[in-house]
């Protein structure tokens, strides 16, 4: 492992031979308005056909030889901007971008060189647009990125009302989600009806899905990189929105004008409302609350401390209640060591945790669950020269397990209980060398070694029958102490990128990755809810580990006026955790006797036309793929398919920008319906009982889902007094034609529409389960 | 109990905003299967086995009957005891195999069935665990009931007491009786529970169903192995599933039958416990 990284040393420095009489020029690029850093900007040097991307902090970082050059900015949604740079020593130029507006749209024809879709190393890649999110068609009117991203290409989600996501044949515990580097661990508010993600404060949204970055790890599938603004750091402005479901206030500012910034915002739903539920004692809601300020101590220092919480609470009168909730902070601190040396050091501490509460006095109980993370990530970048750039870090994560404890009520029957809590150490390191081989060829390699630690102080039983569910025999027990080592996996992730640039606006791109993920969702069915677990990897757990090759290519159209690309992969995973049949999951002390693991496939291919301008923007995508699962011990060892699997998928996403007070947005999705167990026969047992009789696991399918939604956007004239005001309505229908979508199926005694039995009680059916009919939604929003 | 809660999530989170339809499936060929129901009791009269056949998903009426079998059962693997089929000939006990001569289950015994069903052989072995005693039941008045009674003068909760001994791992299997007619919530509820989260007193746990001045209420509770008691939990989740959505996939509830024959061997200890319900708020 040390020797291969070695070679990846000795082939920089041949970069680092040439060294003689080059300069630096560094900075970052901002929004000309808000002053927030734009990340993904491409730099350009016209004069030597080459350049770079500004990083996740807005900073680039360019070493040419002295002489003059011309630098273009160019980023989606924003004018590009030509400075020229007559370099005779190290230099730092801050650039501000304005936002490209609509007339500008369509007169520009010059000849411009294919945008990042085509140039860009990277592949598998999609980018959600928060400000078109903003004004698509949404399930009560609330604007929710989980939902676009469900519709791009290689995304297959589970049926509407639910905000898991399932990336290339990956489950939905696979996908890695941040909140500015903190991972969130259930991201669905109402079980999954919107998603945690507050579209008011979200700055960007990226997807991996393959080539990931060697700086991600710890999940299989994807990547999703939310960040949030920094806050306006020119001038105090504020956002609010009325909707039908929830209420949201955003406001940042200056805290001091260029230096420091902050951005508030919070959203509470008002289900109870809606759910005419508040003629009772029941109360349920939801909320989250984001809130950030930064620092900028020097050029060469900036401080952040982003801070998340939000929470679902249920109470059904006196009797029942649950909630559950995330809370994350993230302190980061850039540092520019010297011109070309950016570094990033990060502390993030997160919690996820549930509660179920009962109050009925026999059966009292309150029951407690959490996750708790605290990580130390150091990442660096380091500018070699515009064809050589450097990525490389450290990550260490602490993770501690609180499965559940359970707390008798007063004149509870019950009795305290409690779970062993598990813990877990994650160490990185990561290296990626992004290396320019020729004016067409560009490479990235690199990989992660992570070092995972399952310690103590646990208490590690052995089975007569690691895998005996029905009747587990405990025959002997180790203690172990603080932090002491119980098991350990160390891996190795390569990850390759390279692309290719063909004639004609166009590129090849190849990428291999392999990703291992060392905590576990504690899941059997098809979607998390949140009241399931997570489990680190054990001596009953091994890391789950996938392989993906993908190979795409990428043209462009009309002077980047629409983008095109293709794409397939191939997805290999090894000891991918599932369940025995009738695992039992909830408060299990013998949890590992359920662990099955085994093997999954998964290939597909996928085609995304995007259009980024002009008054129509938006994309069609297609998806093929297949993905199946073979696991000792589920389905009697047969291979099945997996529950997210969907042979066919096509989206359509567009907006229409009629004028300046009308916008139109529209969505159609299609997916072939997704598979599902249903019996074979029934039998009869006991007085009443008639169980089904289940001879495969996903052998039907449900039907196919379709939907189409619709929805305006009326931006009134500015009300004279006030020309800082805007305010806007958003007008929305939800699945317009009605479609009866299948959610599940399930089979049960004949029973009438008021739950009765019918006849006898020996005849079973099956019955649907469909969400939303059409439904309309209201939103105001304001802006000042 | 704890599984209860998952459905009653589930239930919520489909309540909010959910229509539900009846569709017909296609079910395929079913292989027919063998099931076997079988229960050995520490009391008279109570053991039996009961042989059907499986049925189509959507089959109507009772289901076909297995009346030539050949059944026995061997206790503490020595003396053998058989089994006819219906002895007395009743109509309504076709497809029961009934011990010849008198036959109570022994607290502490094993019991080994043999069932041979046209020359192929199900086996089960299953030992009878004790169970505690039902200390006594007691009556509530239920205020809500009173005021919306779901059935006329129904509105009396029994309540259960009973010592819970911590120094053994016991599972239970609770049935419920109103005037001889079982009494269940939901006709899919298993009551099962697990000592795991129990404390040595039982008390004031709330039995199925209202009950009315005057009527019998009766309770059943059967000690279970911890192989019945994961039995009847899977078949508790797989009559109460939402299809593999939020709940895990249905599967067959494990059992303790060799060849694939379906139901269970049940083999346990009996307490019961009867009263006539009264006003407490009288006394």
């Amino acid at each position: 492992m040390c020797r291969y990284f070695l070679i990846l040393f000795s082939v920089l420095s041949i970069g680092l031979v040439h060294a003689q009489e080059k300069f630096t020029v560094n900075g970052y690029v901002r929004d000309a308005k808000s002053g927030e850093e734009l990340l993904g900007v491409t730099v350009y040097v016209k004069e030597k056909n080459t350049g770079v991307i500004t990083n996740d902090y807005g900073f680039y970082s360019l070493t040419l030889d002295q002489g003059e050059y011309t630098f273009s900015f160019s980023f989606i949604g924003y004018e590009t901007f030509d400075q020229k740079v007559l370099l005779g020593q190290n230099e730092t130029i801050n650039i501000n971008l304005s936002e490209e507006s609509l007339e500008l749209n369509e007169v520009v024809v010059t000849a411009e060189r294919p945008d990042q879709n085509v140039v860009d190393l990277q592949m598998s890649k999609n980018e959600i647009n928060i400000a078109q999110v903003k004004k698509l068609p949404a399930l009560f009117g609330e604007p929710d990125i989980i939902k676009t991203i469900q519709m791009m290409p290689g995304v297959i989600s589970a049926g509407e009302g639910t905000s898991s996501f399932f990336v290339r044949g990956g489950s939905a515990d696979q996908n890695l989600i941040l909140i500015d580097e903190a991972p969130v661990y259930d991201p669905s508010h109402l079980f999954g009806l919107f998603s945690v993600f507050n579209s008011d404060v979200i700055k960007s949204t990226e997807l991996f899905k393959g080539g990931t970055p060697a700086q991600y790890g710890g999940r299989l599938s994807s990547v999703l990189d939310v960040r949030t603004k920094d806050g306006n750091n020119q001038e105090f402005r504020g956002d609010a929105g009325i909707g039908s479901l929830a209420s949201s206030i955003m406001l940042e500012g200056p805290i001091k004008k260029d230096k420091s910034s902050f951005i508030f915002s919070a959203r509470r739903s008002y289900v109870d409302v809606f759910l005419r539920a508040a003629n009772q004692d029941n109360l349920v809601y939801f909320y989250d609350i984001n809130a950030k300020v930064n620092w900028r101590i020097s050029d060469k220092d900036r401080i952040f401390l982003a801070l998340y919480t939000g929470r679902d609470d249920f109470d059904f009168g006196l009797d029942f209640g649950f909630d559950w909730g995330n809370r994350t902070a993230t302190l980061r601190w850039n540092h520019l060591f010297n011109d070309r040396l950016f570094s990033n050091t990060t502390f993030v501490a997160n919690r996820f945790d549930y509660g179920l509460a009962s109050s009925s006095e026999a059966n009292a109980f309150n029951w407690d669950s959490n996750l708790r993370e605290l990580s130390f990530k150091e990442d660096l970048n380091y500018y070699i020269s515009p064809a050589l750039t450097l990525d490389f870090g450290y990550h260490l994560t602490y993770r501690k397990f609180a499965p559940g404890v359970i707390e008798p009520g007063p004149e509870s029957i019950l009795k305290r209980a409690e779970l062993q809590n598990e813990r877990a150490l994650d160490h990185a390191i990561y290296l990626s060398i992004k290396h320019q081989i020729t004016d067409k060829l560009t490479l990235d390699y690199g990989g992660r070694l992570s070092y995972f630690q399952n310690v103590g102080d646990y208490t590690l039983y052995t089975y007569a029958d690691p895998q005996d569910n029905v009747n587990p025999i405990r025959l002997d027990s180790t203690q172990y102490g603080n932090f002491e080592n119980i098991v350990d996996y160390l891996n190795f992730e390569p990850r390759f990128n390279a692309r290719y640039l063909l004639n004609g606006d166009a590129s090849l791109k190849f990428s291999y990755q392999r990703m291992v993920q060392n905590t576990h969702l504690i899941s059997s069915g098809t979607v998390p809810v949140p009241f399931n677990t997570w489990a680190p990897s054990s001596t009953f757990l091994k890391p789950q580990k996938a392989d993906q090759w993908a190979l795409g290519y990428f043209k462009n159209f009309k002077n980047n006026m629409y983008e095109l690309s293709l794409e397939a992969y191939y997805k290999d995973i090894q000891n991918v955790t599932d369940f025995a049949d009738n695992a039992s999951i909830f408060f299990n002390r013998d949890l590992s006797t359920e662990f099955r693991q085994g093997v999954s496939e998964a290939y597909g291919a996928e085609v995304m036309i995007q259009k980024n301008r002009g008054p129509l923007t938006g994309f069609v995508s297609y998806t093929w793929s297949r993905v199946d699962r073979t696991v000792d011990g589920v389905n009697q060892g047969r291979t099945f398919f997996a529950n997210y699997d969907r042979r066919n998928t096509f989206n359509v996403v567009a907006t229409y920008e009629h004028s300046a007070k009308w916008t139109f947005g529209g969505s159609f999705t299609f997916g072939t319906g997704r598979p599902i167990t249903i019996p074979s026969g029934s039998y009869e047992y006991g007085e009443n009982y008639i169980p089904d009789i289940i001879t495969e696991r996903n052998g039907y399918r449900l039907p196919a889902y379709h939907r189409m939604d619709l929805s305006a956007t009326l931006v009134p004239q500015k009300v004279r007094k006030n020309p800082n005001i805007e305010t806007s309505w958003v007008f929305g229908l939800y699945n317009l034609y009605s479609r009866k979508n299948p959610f599940t199926l399930f089979t049960t005694i004949q029973i009438d529409d008021d739950g009765n039995i019918i006849g006898d009680g020996t005849i079973k059916e099956a019955r649907m389960i469909y969400l939303f009919p059409i439904l309309p939604s209201i939103t105001y929003n304001i802006k000042f | 109990m704890m599984k209860a809660f998952h459905y009653l999530l589930v239930v919520c989170f489909l309540c909010i905003c959910s229509c539900e339809e009846v569709v017909t499936i296609d079910t395929g060929d079913l292989e027919e299967r063998v099931i076997i129901e079988g229960q050995v009791i520490n009391a008279p009269d109570q053991s039996f086995i009961k042989l059907t056949k499986s049925r189509d998903f959507y089959a109507d009426g009772p289901a076909d009957r297995i009346t030539n079998a050949e059944v026995q059962i061997r206790i503490d693997e020595s003396e053998v005891v058989s089994f006819l089929h219906n002895p007395e000939n009743d109509p309504l006990m076709e497809g029961y195999y009934l011990p010849i001569g008198d036959f109570i289950g022994q607290i502490g015994s094993s019991y080994e069935l043999q069932v041979t069903v046209e020359g192929v052989v199900y086996e089960a072995v299953e030992e009878m665990l004790p169970v505690t005693s039902i200390d006594s039941l007691t009556t509530k008045f239920n205020e809500d009931e009173f005021e919306e009674p779901d059935e006329e003068g129904r509105f009396f909760e029994v309540l259960l007491n009973a010592y819970e001994p911590q120094d053994r791992k016991d599972q239970y299997l609770f049935k419920f009786y109103r005037n001889d007619t079982l009494v269940q919530n939901f006709p899919t509820d298993v009551y099962v529970i697990d000592d795991l989260i129990l404390s040595d007193r039982i008390d004031d746990l709330t039995i199925a169903g209202f009950y009315a001045i005057g009527e019998s209420a009766e309770v059943e509770m059967y000690s279970l192995t911890p192989e019945a008691f994961v039995f009847y939990s899977d078949l508790a989740n797989l009559l109460n599933g939402d299809g593999g959505m939020f709940s895990p996939p249905p599967a067959n509830p494990r059992n303790n039958l060799s060849n694939g024959a379906l139901g269970y061997f049940q083999v346990s200890a009996l307490a019961t416990e009867q009263i006539i319900v009264f006003d407490p708020r009288q006394d």
